[in-house]
């Protein structure tokens, strides 16, 4: 298993368990490296004294703060003597309904994971797993990690206690200044808008969106490195707005219901072809059987397809 | 103050286009210091340095490179790196809609607000049926030339949009190396726990829980700046009880 972020313990009333806290977010991303042109060597980040030009070893640097054009330099030992009292514990301050946390304020989630073999330790930890998942609240408490102070919210997930950093009120803007739209549509449109969500209604399930972007990046790569040509594909047309906002609707609803693609214009036409993604066009020419779809444009699928119907 | 957007694009529900901006909807508020040279408080610059010829390089003649195997690199173009982004463009089609509740915490990322960039009807339209269904559309979203899964729904009178993180971004419990083993805790302490749940539930207000460190940390730098002498002495951690349900009991 990965290596602990943090440890220390898990503060519930006058119960302690001693935890570590481990990552549940897995990157899985592509990294590059800047490498200099010329000779294709590694480069690197070095720090430099602006003032001298020489270069300066990480045990001469220290933090300083712009307090409005002043600098103050700040030590190490003098953050530490700020931090909180408790900097090696997840105090609970309070347990509340999920529900009543917005998603906006969810950072970085986490597992904590009981520390040592202790009996008592186990123990504890799942008398937390066990309270917790039977009401079905979320715990708010907060710790330091790396010279943060971290408000974070506890809860079951999988069996293990999950804990999910969180931004304090002041770091979510107000939604005040954000321009909502214009004329308030009529209670038709409405009820066709409805009905279309609930048309296109489906359980959330992660499993069925794969990473296609990491996906494409890691076929770039591929063609790259066997010297194939790589194109980018032509992005896709910002659509017009719908004239008749009522018709779309209709139209939508009629295809979400025949099981057409949603943003077919004509029935049985081909139009919506072009509206497609290569994607998605490589996905159809597949089903229906087209060989040598992955090595074809965008126009040639379109016209491939389109000779199928 | 007038608020800049970050993405201009249209999100569309079926054949219904709605034309919008992205705004940021969040910004960390954690103090950030500069590198300085101890001995002069001047600022430190990071510059680039050639590993071979340990001479600075030029932006200009930094590309970047995929390290295939260790110490071989595949060298890719900006161009060639941006045909990855995919064919979406500026559009974001939503194309199912699933209950807002259902998506695991865990899953979400970062979160924008979506602004109208019109007056006409559709913004409000999206709004309102997503509000009255609970429902939040799920589509992608190319950004930087990179294409993230989004989730769309209501919140108060807005849109907002979340990148979401894919499933297998996400570590299970089932990873985990949990001991389920041992002594299971009595029917006491269970119940004595529940009851320190009820006792410390409460209805969530973010307001009510400030950054204290942060507001720590600024104080500091201020007495700092006066000149003032700082006191080191770290504080002390608590004890560690082992009578489960004894501390149980007094926590009640």
């Amino acid at each position: 298993m990965a290596r602990a972020l943090w440890s220390g313990s898990l503060s519930f009333g006058l119960v302690n368990v001693p935890v570590q806290l481990f990552t549940a977010a897995r990157d899985l991303d592509y990294h590059f490296n800047e490498l200099h042109e010329k000779d294709k060597a590694r480069i690197e980040q070095r720090r430099f004294c602006s003032d001298e030009d020489i270069e300066v070893m990480w045990e001469e640097v220290a933090r300083s703060f712009d307090l409005d054009g002043k600098q103050v330099m700040v030590t190490d030992e003098e953050l530490a003597s700020v931090q909180p009292r408790k900097t090696r514990t997840i105090d609970i301050e309070a347990f509340v309904d999920l529900e009543d946390v917005d998603p906006i304020y969810f950072d970085h989630p986490y597992f904590l994971v009981p520390a040592g073999e202790s009996e008592g330790t186990q123990r504890a930890y799942r008398l937390l797993v066990e309270t917790m998942s039977r009401s079905g609240r979320v715990a708010l408490g907060r710790f330091v990690m790396r010279t943060k102070e971290y408000l974070a919210a506890l809860r079951v997930r999988d069996g293990a206690l999950s804990l999910t950093t969180m931004l304090f009120h002041d770091e979510v803007r107000p939604t005040s200044l954000v321009p909502t739209g214009g004329r308030t549509p009529g209670k038709k449109e409405v009820e066709s808008a409805v009905a279309l969500i609930e048309e296109l209604a489906t359980d959330w399930k992660p499993e069925r969106y794969e990473d296609c972007y990491r996906e494409r990046l890691r076929r770039v790569i591929d063609d790259k490195r066997k010297r194939r040509k790589i194109e980018a594909p032509e992005p896709e047309k910002q659509p017009a707005p719908a004239p008749d906002l009522m018709a779309a609707l209709e139209r939508t609803l009629k295809n979400a219901r025949a099981g057409r693609d949603i943003r077919t214009q004509e029935d049985g036409g081909n139009g919506e072809l072009e509206e497609l993604s290569r994607e998605e066009l490589t996905e159809r020419a597949k089903k229906e059987g087209i060989r040598g779809q992955t090595k074809m444009s965008k126009e040639e699928l379109v016209e491939a397809l389109s000779e199928r119907d | 103050m007038a608020r800049r957007s970050i993405w201009n694009g249209t999100i569309t529900f079926g054949l219904v286009n709605v034309p919008i901006k992205l705004y940021s909807a969040t910004e960390s508020k954690t103090v950030h210091f500069n590198e300085v040279h101890a001995k002069d408080e001047a600022r430190i610059e990071h510059r680039r340095i050639c590993s071979k010829e340990g001479k600075e390089v030029p932006y200009e003649q930094v590309v970047k490179g995929y390290e295939v195997e260790p110490d071989r690199y595949v060298v890719l173009e900006k161009d060639e790196i941006k045909a990855a982004a995919g064919d979406r463009g500026k559009v974001v089609h939503l194309i199912e809609f699933v209950g807002a509740g259902e998506i695991d915490p865990v899953f979400y990322e970062r979160t924008y607000y979506v602004g109208s960039r019109d007056d006409a009807k559709p913004y409000r339209l999206l709004h309102e049926a997503l509000r009255r269904t609970g429902r939040a559309g799920v589509g992608r979203f190319t950004f930087h030339d990179r294409e993230y899964l989004v989730a769309v729904r209501a919140l108060d009178d807005v849109l907002v949009l979340h990148t979401l993180r894919f499933h297998d971004e996400v570590v299970s419990g089932d990873d985990l190396e949990i001991d389920a083993g041992g002594k299971k805790p009595s029917k006491r302490e269970v119940e004595m726990a529940d009851k320190l749940v009820e006792t410390l539930y409460e209805h969530f207000d973010p307001e009510s829980y400030e950054d204290t460190y942060r507001e720590a940390v600024l104080d500091l730098i201020k007495r700092k700046a006066k000149g003032e002498e700082i006191d080191l002495t770290e504080q002390e951690e608590p004890d560690q009880g082992d009578d489960l349900a004894a501390a149980l009991e007094a926590s009640l």
